[in-house]
């Protein structure tokens, strides 16, 4: 790894920012997608009647035990065998957000069962509906709780972006490949740059995860076993 | 024309003829493994097979969309139907040819064995028992070491500059690959490669469509090859692919592309292409 490998890489660095742009895109609709089912599926594993809770369980094993390179090949290849065209990115999305949901999933439940059940009986003893309850005494703690734990998994996965590269999606790691593939000595200096941009990110999201937690943080409020 | 305006250009170009009712075929090609495809340092794909990917559906007017696809995934890609034309380098071999179909072949290619320059190693030297080589994952120049000299510790990569890179540090006597690849990656670290000898392997490369061809491409890849010859069209981006550095032929093609893409000239580009290869 010379000096001039690394001034040559300096114009480049544009380029592999344009592909962790993709990256934060894939970040941002797997995590949505995980945040959404994870909590229903949480809630189904919880309080929903036993059947439910049986195909909660299953879909969660399934999204935890398959591992993510194989998701991923199964949501490109897969639907296209049923006649439906999927993109590298749509199916990336998919794969990557489903699997997140089944990890977020065991946070919020995490979070739900650490709420004492003498709240929820004094809600309902006030007459409010199991889904008031829910709602408005239940989720609002859990999700707070469920936060320190969602860092963890924010960051885990927005290193797993870079799994998309596999099936084609040309984000951050296509492209430094790309430039690798044009000229060699660049390898080193530019997967380092792309480590860097990662720590940067993990950093930050983290830090940015802290600072809600901090802002959402009700004085006073205190779990008791 | 400004920096990516030619790959939106492109774009523009493809989704106006989907409107004028030409089909349009997708070709799936790994775009890393220059001469045959890379990607500028603008940007832009570029490289022989992708050329004349764009030549071809000129003159059999049709359109292509290029997707850039890991090399593994080509084939099963063809076959689920999520591309119609694989044009990555292929060598055409039995295995493959059980499950897609080739076009007639387009280029000939031996196997180049790469050392570090100063090792005196000719190709029986730098493929002696014990020693250990590296190639790339599924390409024929894998198999081939593994056939021919089953005493070699061969070392298997994702891609070819690992290769490249893990013999210059000397975790590796020898590398195989393709000739033209090779010659590449000597040109990129003068007076630290070399090219130990030339194996006459004569494996061909085909396009590849899905088995049965059910949307008739092959007749149109073979009709326009056929047609990039006669007008010498053919012979001139070969020229103006293999022997240049990439940065020639990088400047040479931004200059002239758009008579392709634009102008639709292909012999035309050609000819610019080459010369201002040449100068």
């Amino acid at each position: 790894m010379t000096l001039e490998a690394w001034s040559q890489l300096w114009p480049k660095v544009p380029v592999l920012l344009q592909g962790l742009v993709v990256n934060l895109e894939l970040l941002a609709g797997l995590l949505s997608l995980g945040l959404v089912i994870g909590v229903v599926v949480a809630l189904v594993e919880v309080y929903a009647p036993r059947p439910f809770r049986a195909l909660a369980l299953a879909y969660e094993w399934f999204f935890r035990g398959v591992p993510e390179l194989v998701l991923l090949f199964l949501f490109y290849f897969g639907p296209s065998q049923f006649g439906v065209e999927i993109s590298a990115f749509l199916a990336a999305v998919l794969a990557l957000g489903f699997r997140s949901s089944a990890y977020q999933s065991q946070i919020f439940r995490g979070a739900i069962q650490t709420i004492s059940p003498g709240q929820s009986l004094a809600a309902r003893s006030l007459g409010m509906s199991r889904l008031g309850v829910i709602c408005h005494v239940i989720l609002p703690q859990a999700l707070r709780l469920s936060l320190a734990g969602w860092s963890n998994e924010f960051s885990s996965v927005l290193k797993d972006t870079t799994l998309a590269y596999g099936i084609g999606v040309v984000e951050v790691m296509r492209q430094a490949r790309y430039l690798t593939a044009r000229n060699f000595p660049l390898a080193l200096p530019a997967f380092i740059v792309v480590a860097l941009m990662f720590l940067i990110l993990t950093y930050a999201g983290n830090w940015g995860i802290g600072l809600l937690e901090r802002r959402l943080r009700v004085p006073g409020l205190e779990v008791r076993g | 024309m400004r920096r990516g305006a030619v790959l939106v250009l492109a774009a523009v170009l493809s989704v106006g003829a989907l409107a004028m009712g030409q089909p349009k075929y997708v070709v799936l090609c790994d775009i890393a493994w220059a001469p045959f495809e890379w990607v500028s340092a603008k940007g832009a794909y570029l490289g022989f097979d992708l050329d004349v990917m764009r030549a071809i559906a000129i003159v059999e007017g049709y359109e292509i969309e290029i997707r850039d696809t890991p090399f593994d995934s080509i084939i099963p890609s063809v076959i689920a139907g999520k591309g119609d034309i694989g044009a990555s380098g292929f060598t055409i071999n039995e295995e493959r040819a059980q499950v897609v179909d080739f076009s007639e072949p387009y280029w000939t290619s031996d196997q180049a064995v790469v050392t570090r320059a100063g090792a005196g190693l000719d190709v029986a030297g730098a493929l002696a028992a014990g020693h250990k080589v590296g190639a790339q994952r599924g390409t024929t120049g894998a198999g081939w070491v593994e056939e021919q000299y089953p005493d070699v510790t061969l070392v298997l990569y994702e891609t070819y500059p690992e290769a490249v890179l893990d013999l210059l540090a000397g975790r590796l006597d020898a590398v195989v690959q393709d000739v033209d690849p090779s010659k590449q990656a000597v040109a990129q670290y003068p007076g630290l490669l070399e090219i130990a000898g030339i194996i006459e392997t004569g494996e061909q490369f085909g396009f590849l469509v899905a088995k049965g061809d059910p949307k008739g491409i092959l007749p149109l890849l073979s009709s326009g090859m056929a047609k990039l010859k006669e007008s010498g069209a053919w012979d001139l981006l070969i020229s103006a692919y293999f022997g240049p550095a990439l940065e020639e032929i990088e400047a040479a093609w931004e200059a002239s592309i758009d008579i392709l893409l634009v102008e639709k000239d292909v012999l035309k580009f050609a000819q610019t292409f080459a010369a201002l290869v040449a100068e």
